[in-house]
Formats: C-alpha cells, sequence, structure tokens
C-alpha cells in the first residue's frame, strides 16, 4: 500500500482520470446554471434560492479541481474538495433513491433526460471516492505544484534542512 | 509523521478554501456577465414565438377544468403496465423512455391541440421531460400537471383502465 501511495505514475494517472472526470462533468452545468439549479430542486432536499447558489459556484468548483487535477496544480486541496463533493452527491443520490424520487442525477449534464439516479450511481461514485482518497492521501509530489506549499510548516522544514545540508 | 500528516491535511485545507473562493468569483462573474442564474433577468431576453407557449405547470383545478371541457388530450408519461392500471379517461400513453414521435399515439395529432403531460405526480418528473420533448417536436401548446396520477386519484376524480 505505501508503494502504491509513493508510485508517481499512479498518482498521476489517477489525477488526470479524476480531473478530466470533473471537467466534463462541469462544463454543461457551469454553462447553464439555472437548468442545474432545476435539477438540484428535484432532489428536494433545499430551496430554490440555496439551489441557485449553489448551480452557481459549485460547477466552477468542479471545473477548477479538474482543471488543476489534471495539471497537478493543488492536488490536495482538489483531491479534498473532489471527495467532499462526491460524499454530498452520493448522499443526495442515496437519499432520492430511499425515498423512491424518479429524477436525473445532475450529474454530468442538467438535461433531466439524462442519467436517472440509482444504485449504479452509487457505485460508480463509490469508485470515484475510493480514487479521490487515493489521490488526497498520495505522497508522490514529482509530478505536482502546489502554490501555498512554500508556506506550509513541513516546506519550511525541508527549506531549513537543504540550507543546512 | 504526525507533524507531516496534520501540515499536510492543514494544507490541503488550505488550498481548497483558495479554490472554492476562485471559484466563487468566476461563478459569480459568470452569471453577472452572462446575465445567467442569479442574475437572470426577470423578463427573457428572447421572446418565444407568438404560436409557442412554453410548457408550464398547471395545478388540479385547472386540469378539472379543462379535462370537463373536453378539448385538451392528456399524455400519460408513464410506462405501460402503470397506465394499464388506471389513468386519467381519454389520455392516451407516450411512455417517456420509448419517445418517438412517429410511434406515439401522438403522431397524427396536430400540434396546436393542447396536451397536458402527467405522470405519478411530485416525486417523478417525466411529465417535465414529455412536455420538454412535445415541445421540441413542434407542440405548441403544451402544459405540465405535475400532481399527476397521485393527485387526480386523491380528489376522486373519475379514472379509466
Amino acid at each position: 500500500m505505501k508503494r502504491i501511495l509513493d508510485n508517481d505514475f499512479a498518482a498521476m494517472l489517477v489525477r488526470v482520470f479524476l480531473g478530466f472526470v470533473f471537467i466534463v462533468a462541469a462544463v454543461d452545468k457551469a454553462a447553464n446554471p439555472n437548468a442545474f439549479a432545476v435539477s438540484i430542486g428535484y432532489y428536494k432536499l433545499i430551496g430554490p434560492d440555496a439551489s441557485l447558489v449553489i448551480a452557481t459556484v459549485l460547477p466552477w468548483v468542479e471545473l477548477l479541481c479538474g482543471i488543476f487535477l489534471v495539471f497537478g496544480y493543488m492536488p490536495r486541496g482538489s483531491s479534498l474538495l473532489v471527495l467532499l463533493m462526491l460524499a454530498v452527491f452520493t448522499a443526495g443520490v442515496i437519499s432520492g433513491i430511499l425515498r423512491n424520487l424518479d429524477i436525473s442525477c445532475g450529474c454530468f449534464s442538467p438535461d433531466p433526460a439524462v442519467g436517472k439516479i440509482g444504485w449504479m450511481k452509487v457505485f460508480e461514485n463509490s469508485g470515484l471516492i475510493l480514487l479521490s482518497v487515493f489521490s488526497l492521501f498520495s505522497r508522490s509530489e514529482r509530478t505536482t505544484v502546489s502554490v501555498l506549499s512554500h508556506s506550509s510548516p513541513e516546506a519550511s522544514d525541508n527549506a531549513k534542512k537543504a540550507t543546512l545540508s | 509523521m504526525v507533524t507531516s500528516d496534520i501540515s499536510k491535511f492543514t494544507l490541503a485545507v488550505r488550498e481548497a478554501i483558495v479554490i472554492v473562493l476562485a471559484s466563487a468569483a468566476l461563478g459569480f462573474s459568470y452569471s453577472f456577465v452572462m446575465k445567467k442564474g442569479l442574475f437572470l433577468p426577470p423578463t427573457p431576453l428572447i421572446a418565444a414565438p407568438q404560436t409557442v407557449v412554453p410548457p408550464e405547470f398547471i395545478s388540479y383545478e385547472e386540469a378539472i377544468k379543462l379535462f370537463n371541457e373536453g378539448t385538451v388530450l392528456f399524455a400519460d408519461a408513464r410506462n405501460q403496465y402503470d397506465y394499464k392500471l388506471g389513468h386519467i379517461p381519454g389520455a392516451v400513453n407516450v411512455p417517456l423512455k420509448e419517445f418517438a414521435l412517429h410511434t406515439s399515439p401522438l403522431a397524427n395529432t396536430p400540434r396546436d391541440r393542447l396536451i397536458i403531460t402527467y405522470c405519478d405526480g411530485e416525486d417523478c418528473n417525466s411529465s417535465i421531460e414529455l412536455a420538454q420533448k412535445l415541445s421540441e417536436v413542434g407542440f405548441t401548446k403544451v402544459r405540465m400537471f405535475f400532481g399527476g396520477w397521485n393527485e387526480w386519484q386523491q380528489h376522486n376524480l373519475t379514472t379509466e383502465q
């Protein structure tokens, strides 16, 4: 397990895959926030105003995370957000299934005719959750860049050690 | 090791906050510039052609009124099994999942006929999807009875099998 977490190639592969999935999922929704707000409304968990605010911001979080994962930029933050989003999406889908809602997922498109919710969607999301956990805990840093890492305590320690040696 | 993990987690949280803030800025800016989402004008920018009325919801009172007038055609978006168990009298079955205009009972229906779509009720959106599809293929007067079959039965209205 430790070896896999240290593997640069596996880490990059997972990041790029997750990144592409989130970019594809985000584009249509980012371009059509009103339609996406309607998709969120189908779940009957939050009101129309909150749906609209979420529909305005969430696709852009997906898009930025996707792009950043593909390019290895701020990978830990992107992986953490992807994990959180997937957890919330999956909880929403399960809640919809348990309430017998016959609705579209709204996962990849705001089009109501695309992708009904179901246990298959939960299964797919579970796979993506595993990949995002791997990406979050991956120790490979050779193919990534983090603008904030220079100010992290660990980075400062490493810089000091490098200076001393 | 523990310190390292904590610092990595702190870094992840800080990066996540930066990404969320940047996304919010992008999302609100895009919506503002494109006049979408929260910034959508109250009236549509492009008026629909006068003969085309976009699908809108109707209450059961309106549905009954139109039903009693006898000029409306109900389109049941549920599957054939549910339709056979019971449906609004006179309704035609147009299962959403198999929708194709040339094979549907609406193939020879005048495109300006008033059509009301419905499905089970508030827990389904097949009626909305069917209404959208019917509008797309040229029907100009489509309405959605969102209360659907459940509300029709609750009000002890006549049914047909």
